[in-house]
């Protein structure tokens, strides 16, 4: 088995510190940050998406096999920075304001991670300024908004209207999610896209940035 | 045979909550009845409903975790904190907007578990329903009329999303060798049993596990966890949940029944052993260390008692 099937495997384990064991070994052995990410923790998380889409894994395992992969991004991060190597895209992502819900947004901010994408979490409870200031300060490709009340998905509408005010909206893709949310909502607040799972969320967000 | 329109009712007894866990979704998957909710969404089927009582023999014994909830495990670990010491009561919004019922443009929430159990208000009064039951027990053991209620009929019925759990209700009972032990109730008037129930339960028997020490506390003799009871007027898997149960084998989705035949027991449940790491510090913003850090309007007396209860995580012994 290489390197990088045994960073995968343990990614896929989720064992925290058997993944910072191997990704010091592959960088002793001057395997590229790049290269780790990519073919250990990546291919890991990719593993472990498609295992939660084909309703193989629980949603607490998700969890701690992204607690395995950021421990190892956690030692790559500054070489990936010096190597100004790239993330896919970059994803704004927060709970609108009057929403302390976060699960369902934790869970599409981790699994788009694994899937090489940048996250900026804006945590929950975030108002429309937050969004556009982050989106702006950080050149996002994607803003994706979470909401579990149907007293709060409304607001949805209005950070939009404001990246709109604020000439963003054409910049960025706007995904929404969280369970009240419908594609049809989606559609009337002029989102780019809607996703009922965190496992649709990443294949929307690949798609969007192809387009 | 019942008449079509009667309402099943459903018994499960197991010896852990992840078994008994199991054992009820199948039980209400295969005989509850079909019914609406006012949560369902356009197009969502209806319901699979039953009233059930669940026991669980020994709440603490391992393995206490399944891995299906709808949480992380840091997650689980605040939940906990909520039930157990508040430590969301200050998201629930002032008196004046939760008596404005639907109308109240104020998102926060309108009460939490703990709220409810430890600072019940009625007639200008505030109530500590568990110190008076811990009070009650151990003044009189064998009453059975220790107990604490959720419910406020005036500030419940208009709100959304009213409390499921009821009342908490418990006993004490000799051992037979000069102790006692401590068997505890909970009635729920409705409860999401695939993505809640669990939650629930490890929270309740959190709570069940504390009224134990303090009532062992207070008589100086040995209090044992007993028996748990968790009883639901409406227990159910919402219509929304379905394609997770029933999967999709054209597209290679697994059922849920097929996940959980796939695996061993122990590879779809988990030992506080291997959580309490978890609920200390998940590693992704979650768990009680994160909690405490990120969260600086709690007030000083909760961060306290969430800092006293990380401490005693940190000893080898303690179990979550």
């Amino acid at each position: 088995m290489s390197i990088f099937e045994k960073i995968a495997e343990e990614v896929i384990k989720g064992q925290a510190d058997s993944v910072k064991d191997l990704v010091q070994t592959a960088l002793s052995e001057e395997i590229s940050a790049e290269d780790i990410l990519n073919n250990g923790l990546v291919a890991g998380m990719n593993v472990v998406s498609v295992k939660f889409k084909n309703n193989e894994f629980f949603i607490p395992e998700v969890l701690v096999s992204a607690r395995a992969m950021n421990s190892g991004l956690d030692i790559l991060k500054p070489l990936l920075a010096e190597a100004n190597v790239k993330a896919r895209g970059k994803v704004v992502i927060g709970t609108v304001k009057g929403d302390l819900h976060d699960i369902g947004k934790n869970i599409v901010g981790m699994m788009l991670q694994g899937a090489g994408f940048e996250i900026i979490d804006l945590g929950a409870d975030v108002p429309k300024d937050k969004f556009l200031e982050f989106v702006q300060k950080e050149e996002a490709d994607v803003v994706g908004m979470s909401a579990l009340l149907t007293t709060t998905m409304i607001y949805m509408k209005e950070v939009i209207q404001a990246l709109k005010d604020a000439g963003l909206r054409e910049k960025v893709k706007v995904i929404i999610g969280g369970a009240p949310v419908t594609q049809s909502y989606a559609d009337q607040i002029e989102a780019d896209g809607y996703a009922p799972d965190a496992a649709s969320a990443i294949d929307l967000t690949k798609n969007l940035l192809q387009q | 045979m019942m008449q079509e329109g009667n309402i099943p009712v459903i018994a499960v007894q197991a010896d852990t909550i992840p078994r008994a866990y199991e054992q009820a979704i199948k039980e209400v998957w295969e005989k509850g009845i079909s019914v609406r909710t006012e949560y369902d969404r356009p197009g969502d089927p209806p319901s699979r409903d039953a009233t059930v009582m669940i026991v669980v023999h020994e709440p603490f014994r391992q393995p206490r975790f399944h891995r299906s909830f709808a949480d992380g495990l840091g997650g689980l670990a605040e939940y906990v904190m909520e039930v157990v010491h508040g430590a969301h009561d200050y998201w629930v919004k002032p008196l004046e907007e939760i008596l404005k019922g639907t109308e109240s443009k104020d998102t926060r929430w309108t009460y939490t578990y703990h709220g409810r159990l430890f600072e019940y208000r009625i007639e200008d009064e505030v109530i500590n329903q568990i110190n008076a039951m811990v009070k009650k027990l151990s003044e009189t053991g064998f009453t059975r009329r220790a107990q604490a209620i959720t419910w406020n009929p005036k500030l419940d019925p208009p709100t959304e999303d009213p409390p499921c759990l009821q009342r908490v209700w418990g006993r004490l009972c000799e051992d037979g060798e000069e102790g006692y032990i401590f068997n505890m109730n909970t009635h729920w008037r409705s409860r999401d049993l695939f993505k809640a129930w669990f939650e629930n339960v490890i929270a309740l028997t959190t709570l069940m596990r504390k009224i134990t020490e303090a009532i062992a506390e207070s008589i100086n003799k040995r209090v044992q966890l007993g028996r748990y009871v968790d009883i639901s007027d409406s227990l159910h898997i919402y219509g929304s949940y379905f394609r997770e149960i029933e999967g999709d084998p054209e597209r290679g989705i697994k059922s849920f029944f097929e996940k959980l035949r796939g695996r061993s027991f122990e590879e779809r449940t988990w030992h506080s052993d291997f959580v309490k790491p978890y609920f200390i510090d998940d590693g992704l913003g979650k768990g009680l260390k994160p909690m405490l850090e990120r969260e600086k309007d709690m007030p000083d007396p909760v961060k306290r008692a969430i800092e006293k209860e990380l401490r005693l995580m940190e000893k080898e012994d303690h179990i979550v």
